[in-house]
């Protein structure tokens, strides 16, 4: 199987783009991540990361919609590819194999302390 | 709608990647336009700032080169590529640009490396810039001298306060320095305590500080050193010194040696690692001059400002001091001490930068053989007249063969290749073939290089040609240069094509063919003036080694005296049996040195008349065979210096209508008190040299046993070799100190017109790269020529042409350029010729049949490629060339 890279913000980024389907923008995934996460969002680490995600044809981008708050600047909407959506369903699934191993005892916190102590 | 910050939105768009800057800065005005109405505009800015900062990162910034260069380079590796495709493809032409360049280039290279070699001298100079030697000019429009009165130094430091120091080298040191049994030569000067402050050789051994500073102190070089003393410490020791009047260039035999008292080794110096214009052996400290003067060993000129023969004089001044302040200073002393002066009131001191002294103008009385600047230029200009003949050739070829590029052209045109794009892959062509003639021409140079060491001019002038890594750059710069030069013509034409007839390959006119004719044309023309002028010079050179001096130098070897006594020597020699006479005489005649005699008439009313002088012994007329016309020889009974023989030119000089009116005539010696009579008249015979005039100079011969320095012996036929052992071993009881020294008489002779049998050399080697170069050229064209032509070629053969004829059809037009060439350049060559040759002394013949030889060879030569080329095609089987498709 091939294998797929995707970082923790880059998981986030993909997973809001989903969220937000056909409005899925740079301010717009910027604010619904700041909405549902509750953590900020600088715009180069945001752009940075869809750069990243783009080169690696996860995302694919079109632009529309010129606007007179955008000072006439279009919007770059973006869009799951295929690829991306494998890559999205290889790291969910990777994550629950990994959670499906944990023995259960592991995360009785009380008894590592004291296996700790 | 509100305005971010304008400097940071500007920065944003210059640093942000072409692609995104649009939907980005969308972003950054909505999210700007929706802080200002929650925030305030305040809060906005400073957000809109930091977001502007921190989209400065990898992802986002367009890439360093621009997204334009990616592409040349791209399409440079493309021009790299079809030019080394091109060079392999057609192999007969790039090698004749190949080969021709790297010919040319090697000259070029060779050229280079003996300017980076005089460029390095004095050089280590800690203080280089602000030294200065001073010249002596004596009259308006000669050349200046090396040499300058004694007290222009002293008289420079103490008048002009930005003259920080200066030192003046005395000649006059030279004899020899013995301790302990052991005698070595020395030569060297008298110099001031100051030297080693302003001259930045180190001391091995030594305190440069003091080392001049007492009386009767001699620093010595290393090597001296190490004869003297071995690997004793040499510091200290007191050697004894016995001058003996040697000249530091090596001319003089020698005079009896004259006790100078013990002088104390204060320093020892590695003369030899370092490479500089002043060669000695010791330096004496100045302050044992006085002494010297006293004892009258040595004339005191430290007062006068008139003999200027003898003292180097140095100086250095503060640091900023312009060049035209030394000037003036110098013209403001010359003006003090001459204006008034009755003999030199023209005289002018001027400064010469020490590191313009090698390679620098020509100045007489120079410390050690140099070749002047004017060499180099002269040796320059031919060097790069064979490179414009290379280059030439490739320009020719190039654009010859632009017919096989226009596809090429047409097709780059139509996918949108501009001029300037073809321009550079052109370039980048002629830049890769030079770049390969390049390791050719080093190849060569390493031959060249060898012959080059072995002509007799560099065993004086001690070229060191060694290959260091700035001028390794500056090959590769020459060769860019050479290759844009020669490329440039090629890709204008080339790329000046319009696609459609480009495509077409129609539209070759007629005209340029007539430039490449002028081109090949004026190649020929060079190549055989080069050929008849080394011919001429070569003749020249045969006819001075075969000349008639009128005395007879056969079986004759001179020997030096070296400062022994005339009659001992003579004696000793004489019981040995191979030799069958022996003479003496101050100096050879006809090798280069000369004296003369000033005579005055017995009233004294008239100029003095100055004759060459030579001072023989009374065996010298029947020795070297000279023929006394009248009168009686001189003979030992004979008082010294009181009689003279003259020659037949003397005979007119002064002034008497037949020798036998001189005959028994008395004359003033100029210089003194003393008078002389003429006893005989001898035959006229050459003793200058011949390169120095045409006339046989008016000349005596005298008496006079104390000043006599070669002995001339004539020694029988049998076994030379034998008897010059026998003379060595004699010698050796004569005198132990110093080495037997000797040369044949013919061979001193012969040595006279060594360089101008290195000028036949390098000429010779010049013009035979001239001509082969043009031949190559002449090849290539008619390589291409018959290539271009093997269809009518094998239609003609088939309709029944003979081969000869079609020989001449296709030699034709090379005919015709060989037939133009010869028209121009015999004329030419030979009235270039006539024009050097009209100001030689002695000189050869010179008529039209050497022009004609030169002419002849050049056409046979020509010929040869042409005919190479032609008969080869004509020889073609038709089947062959008319099957091809």
């Amino acid at each position: 199987m091939k294998k797929f890279q995707l970082g923790e913000f880059e998981e986030i980024v993909m997973l809001t783009v989903a969220i937000l389907y056909d409005d899925a923008y740079g301010v717009s995934i910027k604010k619904e991540i700041e909405n549902r996460l509750g953590r900020n969002v600088s715009v180069g680490a945001l752009q940075s990361a869809l750069r990243r995600l783009e080169d690696k044809d996860y995302l694919a981008s079109h632009d529309k919609d010129a606007t007179q708050e955008r000072a006439g600047r279009p919007k770059r909407y973006y869009k799951i590819t295929s690829l991306g959506k494998q890559a999205m369903q290889y790291t969910k699934e990777t994550r629950n194999s990994l959670w499906d191993a944990i023995p259960s005892v592991s995360l009785d916190v009380k008894f590592a302390k004291l296996f700790n102590a | 709608m509100h305005n971010p910050p304008k400097l940071f939105l500007k920065f944003f768009r210059w640093y942000c990647h072409p692609r995104l800057v649009k939907p980005i800065e969308g972003d950054l005005m909505e999210l700007y336009e929706e802080r200002v109405q929650e925030l305030g505009k305040k809060k906005a800015d400073l957000q809109f700032i930091k977001d502007t900062l921190l989209l400065f990162r990898k992802d986002i910034i367009k890439p360093a080169e621009g997204t334009r260069k990616l592409n040349h380079y791209g399409m440079f590796k493309n021009y790299f590529k079809v030019g080394i495709r091109n060079i392999l493809k057609y192999k007969t032409f790039s090698f004749i640009n190949v080969f021709g360049l790297a010919v040319a280039m090697s000259v070029c290279m060779l050229i280079i490396l003996m300017l980076a070699d005089q460029k390095s001298y004095d050089q280590f100079h800690s203080k280089k810039d602000t030294i200065y030697r001073v010249l002596g000019t004596p009259e308006i429009g000669s050349w200046p001298f090396a040499t300058v009165p004694m007290p222009v130094a002293e008289t420079l430091e103490e008048e002009y306060p930005f003259i920080e120091e200066a030192i003046y080298l005395r000649r006059g040191v030279g004899g020899d320095a013995s301790i302990n049994q052991k005698t070595v030569e020395l030569k060297g000067y008298f110099t001031n305590s100051s030297f080693f402050s302003v001259f930045s050789f180190p001391l091995v051994e030594g305190d440069k500080s003091t080392a001049l500073t007492a009386p009767n102190s001699i620093v010595i070089t290393k090597e001296k050193a190490y004869q003297l003393f071995n690997d004793k410490s040499p510091l200290g020791q007191q050697v004894k010194f016995e001058d003996r009047g040697l000249h530091i260039l090596d001319i003089e035999s020698g005079n009896p040696p004259v006790d100078w008292g013990t002088y104390t080794v204060t320093g020892v110096i590695d003369l030899s690692a370092y490479k500089t214009h002043i060669k000695f052996d010791a330096l004496v400290s100045s302050s044992t001059l006085p002494r010297l003067y006293q004892d009258s060993l040595i004339a005191d000129v430290s007062e006068n400002w008139e003999y200027y023969w003898g003292v180097y004089s140095y100086f250095k001044v503060a640091e900023g001091t312009s060049h035209d302040q030394v000037q003036k200073a110098l013209s403001d002393l010359s003006l003090r001490k001459y204006a008034e002066s009755e003999e030199l009131s023209e005289f002018q001191l001027s400064g010469q930068r020490l590191t313009e002294i090698t390679p620098g103008i020509p100045v007489n009385n120079e410390a050690t053989f140099r070749l002047p600047e004017i060499a180099y230029y002269i040796l320059s200009i031919l060097a790069l007249v064979i490179m414009v003949m290379a280059c030439l050739n490739y320009t020719n070829l190039s654009i010859a063969r632009a017919i096989t590029r226009m596809k090429e052209i047409g097709v780059r045109k139509v996918n949108g290749a501009t001029r300037k794009n073809l321009i550079f892959q052109f370039l980048t062509e002629s830049v890769i073939t030079v770049i390969i003639a390049l390791l050719l021409a080093a190849v060569i140079l390493y031959f060249t290089k060898e012959a080059f060491m072995n002509l007799w001019f560099n065993k004086y002038l001690n070229f060191e040609l060694t290959t260091s890594l700035p001028v390794i750059a500056q090959f590769l710069v020459f060769a860019v240069i050479v290759g844009l030069i020669a490329g440039t013509y090629p890709a204008l034409f080339l790329s000046k094509r319009n696609p459609i007839n480009a495509l077409k390959s129609k539209d070759l006119s007629k005209g340029k063919w007539g430039l490449q004719k002028v081109l090949n044309v004026s190649q020929f023309v060079v190549s055989l003036i080069f050929i008849v002028t080394s011919m001429v010079i070569y003749n020249q050179f045969k006819h001075y080694t075969e000349f008639e001096y009128g005395f007879n130098s056969e079986n004759i070897i001179n020997m030096p005296l070296q400062g022994n006594d005339y009659d001992l020597v003579v004696n000793e020699l004489s019981q040995i049996s191979g030799i069958t006479n022996i003479s003496a005489v101050d100096y050879i005649p006809a090798t280069g040195i000369t004296n003369v005699i000033e005579l005055q008439n017995q009233k004294e009313d008239e100029e003095p008349l100055v004759l060459l002088n030579y001072y023989v012994d009374e065996n010298f007329i029947e020795n070297l065979d000279l023929k006394l016309l009248h009168g009686e020889s001189i003979t030992s009974s004979r008082e010294d210096g009181r009689y003279i023989l003259i020659n037949e030119s003397a005979v007119e000089k002064l002034g008497y209508d037949s020798p036998q009116e001189a005959l028994g005539q008395i004359w003033k010696l100029d210089n003194d008190e003393s008078s002389v009579q003429i006893i005989g008249i001898v035959e006229n015979f050459r003793a200058s040299l011949l390169i120095n005039g045409h006339e046989i100079r008016p000349m005596s011969l005298s008496t006079g046993k104390d000043k006599l320095n070669y002995l001339n012996v004539r020694i029988s036929e049998g076994n030379p070799l034998k008897t010059i052992a026998d003379i060595q071993d004699r010698w050796k009881e004569i005198d132990p100190i110093h080495e037997f020294k000797y040369d044949f008489y013919d061979n001193e002779l012969s040595n006279t017109n060594l360089a101008i049998f290195d000028v036949v050399t390098i000429i010779g080697y010049i013009s035979f790269l001239a001509i082969l170069i043009a031949c190559l050229g002449l090849l290539g064209m008619a390589t291409y020529a018959t290539e271009r032509k093997t269809k009518e070629v094998g239609i003609r053969k088939v309709l029944g042409a003979a081969e000869l004829k079609l020989v001449l059809i296709l030699s034709k037009s090379f005919l015709t350029l060989l037939g133009m060439s010869i028209l121009i350049a015999a004329p030419l060559s030979y009235f270039i010729n006539k024009l050097w040759l009209d100001n030689l002394p002695n000189r050869v013949d010179f008529g039209f049949e050497t022009v004609i030889i030169g002419s002849l060879l050049m056409l046979g030569l020509g010929l040869l490629t042409i005919g190479s080329q032609t008969l080869r095609a004509a020889r073609q089987n038709p089947v062959e060339s008319l099957k091809d498709e």
